[in-house]
């Protein structure tokens, strides 16, 4: 019982470090319906500047969420209004494929710059805590994994509150409905997708700055958290914060559980497998709506 | 008309004759040795690459300008002597760490850049996806890193690897494990787990492991084959941890290496021995990591050299020199030795071969004898055996100390001139976090 309790525990905290990666999809992809292959790659520059900023100027990682955060939101506008302004007037696989040419052109910079080496942060406060934990019922917490899912808590509430409850986020919500009619009430829709597109980068970014502290960091980190994303944004349902955090949680106890008991080669597609089973009943995911 | 069938013959002759001609390349007109180096320069396999492609360039380096004092195989001159002196040319193509792209890129190699030997890919697995390749086209190929027993097992005709295979490495691990009870170890170590990844270089030293396990006296307890690119490795720590292995044989990638730290930690779990087969433990940016962090200290694996003795040897350290120009300073890692080692080995066949056509490379290269005074690394020397394998290339043991640095302890008499004493049992946390780190 105490194995099968500790799988759901580890799981639920992996969840949160995956609900912070899948929290900037939940937006571009989930909200502006804008298809974005190369958000491992916002995740990617996010670890690379946390770990740049700590070994040239010693800047924990938890300090360096606010400049790298501040750089990818300029990064995610840029990109938006240089590439994604004209690819959003063609064909969706228009779409594909520029951000799979954008996924490639980040990658092999990073190799350019950083090279293919793995790189590992030490000394952060969440390194240093690395051994801590908090026991519960025979159960064991990681603090530093407790620490980055109060995080994600965090940016989740920050986010649904500015979508839900604001102006602004309901000014996002009518621009990804139908374009026209926001335009009909003032609202600017390029302004909104480059905003969009600003967030969607910045966030995820700042959980790559997290994700510093607990993974190496190197050119192709992004791929597998990138997979995880986008099956966790479709089960939760497309727009739905509260559905992509509640998925991200899911997941993580799927792969989690199953590792526990079955082959754990075959985590990720005990994932895909509750996506599809899921998917049958609810096709809008479980919190999305057709 | 009886002229017709005549003169036909005679044409068929003379373009049978100028096909001849043309597939026979006479040393005086080689101006260029071209090598192909297909390597997995971007993708999941890009840290390996990087490092053959390093390499790579301080072979051609080596052979292309003159060190007067150094003993490896063309060191001294410039150029290749039996080629009247010719350069040697890398044409490097990355395949992602894709194979079909790689296959693709063997293709053009050979039919487009007309290259003389193919060299990589650097990994078994896309390695013996290109195999069949080479072998229609009938041209040397050779990957030297390559560690699974299958790429010379195949009989190939144009495949040669100078560097140990996973059977030797691996054998190496559990003759040392055996043979230490022995020579005063412990002898309670009873259990053993197997936890590696799941592609073809993981799973044949799997596979070598678990036979050779119950052969040194270990009950093979758990063993667990986990995704490359896990995210996390949590519930697989938490298996192990149920199973309590005296000894842990781990066969991971540097990331996974490192999330498996990470939740090991933890759950405070460590086994008495951690023992390793390539992976992290070949990655030089994991081994310099662990001397920030003591992570790696009591670790041990199978190496192909005795990597704290060679560096005593002059050729070594001159040839480090040379490597760190395209590295940006990083000192060679073992692969980047077994990579150099290969490749000089190439060069020094192409030479003997005195012409690029491939069956006269094929021929200087089954006629190697090459002695261990020419060689960077503790090989006994190079000689094929029937499959094309280096039957002289050997395996040791060495342990990480608390010092970050790769020790010797087995073979015995190479142990001994290291002077090292084991690390037992694998220290706790606690004690990596409380020791002073290298690094630091």
């Amino acid at each position: 019982m105490t194995l099968l309790l500790q799988a759901v525990v580890n799981g639920l905290e992996m969840g949160f470090l995956y609900a912070l990666v899948a929290v900037g999809l939940t937006i571009i992809w989930g909200l502006m319906e804008m298809i974005n292959f190369a958000h491992g790659e916002f995740l990617m520059l996010g670890m690379f500047g946390a770990w740049w900023l700590s070994v040239t100027f010693g800047l924990d990682p938890l300090v360096a969420i606010v400049p790298v955060g501040l750089a990818m939101y300029a990064l995610g506008v840029l990109i938006y209004r240089q590439l994604m302004r004209r690819v959003q007037q063609g064909d969706p696989f228009t779409q594909i494929f520029a951000t799979i040419g954008l996924l490639f052109l980040l990658q092999n910079s990073a190799v350019a710059v950083f090279t293919s080496d793995y790189r590992y942060l030490s000394n952060t406060v969440l390194t240093r805590l690395s051994g801590a934990n908090l026991h519960v019922l025979g159960v064991s917490v990681g603090v530093p994994i407790l620490i980055g899912a109060l995080l994600a808590l965090v940016l989740f509430l920050a986010l649904y509150l500015l979508i839900d409850r604001t102006e602004f986020g309901l000014a996002l919500q009518a621009t990804a409905e139908d374009r026209e009619a926001a335009m009909l009430v003032g609202i600017r829709p390029q302004k909104m997708f480059a905003v969009a597109w600003g967030l969607g980068a910045a966030l995820v970014a700042v959980a790559g700055a997290i994700l510093a502290n607990f993974f190496a960091v190197f050119p192709q980190v992004g791929f597998p958290f990138t997979v995880l994303a986008y099956a966790i944004v479709a089960l939760g349902g497309f727009g739905s914060i509260l559905g992509t955090l509640l998925a991200a949680l899911l997941v993580g106890v799927v792969q989690s559980v199953t590792s526990v008991y079955l082959e754990p080669a075959f985590k990720d597609a005990f994932v895909f497998a509750s996506y599809i089973l899921i998917g049958l009943c609810r096709p809008q995911g479980l919190f999305g709506r057709f | 008309m009886r002229r017709v069938p005549l003169v036909l013959s005679a044409g068929a002759c003379l373009l049978f004759a100028g096909v001849l001609a043309s597939q026979t390349v006479p040393a005086a007109n080689v101006q260029e040795v071209l090598v192909g180096e297909l390597l997995p320069l971007t993708g999941n396999f890009a840290s390996l690459g990087q490092q053959y492609l390093w390499a790579g360039q301080t072979v051609e380096d080596i052979v292309n300008n003159d060190y007067p004092d150094l003993t490896v195989p063309l060191g001294p001159g410039k150029g290749f002597p039996g080629l009247g002196g010719a350069a040697l040319k890398l044409v490097v193509r990355d395949d992602q760490s894709r194979g079909d792209l790689a296959r693709t890129l063997a293709e053009q190699l050979i039919t487009v850049n007309k290259i003389h030997w193919l060299n990589g890919e650097g990994t078994s697995g896309n390695t013996s996806i290109i195999q069949p390749v080479v072998e229609s086209f009938g041209i040397p190929m050779s990957c030297h890193p390559c560690a699974s027993p299958t790429l010379t097992e195949k009989g190939l005709q144009w495949f040669w690897r100078t560097g140990p295979n996973d059977k030797t490495m691996v054998a190496s691990v559990f003759t040392f494990l055996r043979e230490w009870r022995e020579q005063g170890g412990p002898t309670d170590l009873k259990t053993i787990a197997l936890f590696t990844c799941d592609n073809l270089f993981c799973q044949d030293n799997r596979k070598i492991a678990a036979e050779l396990a119950p052969k040194a006296g270990f009950q093979v307890v758990l063993d667990l084959t986990t995704k490359t690119g896990a995210t996390t490795l949590a519930s697989e720590v938490q298996r192990l941890q149920a199973a309590n292995p005296d000894v842990l044989f781990l066969v991971q990638y540097p990331p996974e290496t490192s999330i498996f730290q990470g939740d090991a930690k933890r759950a405070g779990w460590t086994p008495k021995i951690i023992a390793t087969s390539n992976g992290a433990y070949s990655d030089q940016t994991w081994l310099e990591a662990q001397k920030k962090t003591n992570g790696g200290a009591g670790w041990l694996g199978r190496d192909p050299t005795a990597i704290d003795l060679v560096q005593d040897r002059p050729s070594w350290r001159k040839v480090n020199e040379i490597y760190k120009k395209y590295s940006r300073g990083q000192n060679m890692g073992e692969l980047a030795m077994r990579e150099i080692t290969g490749m000089l080995w190439m060069a020094d066949t192409i030479n003997r071969a005195k012409s690029v056509e491939p069956a006269a490379l094929a021929k200087a290269a089954s006629e190697t004898n090459m002695g261990p005074e020419q060689l960077i690394i503790d090989y006994k020397g190079v000689r094929f055996d029937k499959t094309h394998q280096n039957e002289l290339a050997t395996g040791v043991v060495t342990q990480v100390g608390w010092d970050g640095e790769k020790h010797t302890i087995w073979p015995w008499d190479l142990a001994k001139r290291a002077n090292f004493k084991v690390l037992y049992p694998s220290p706790g946390w606690q004690e990596r976090d409380t020791k002073p780190k290298p690094a630091n």
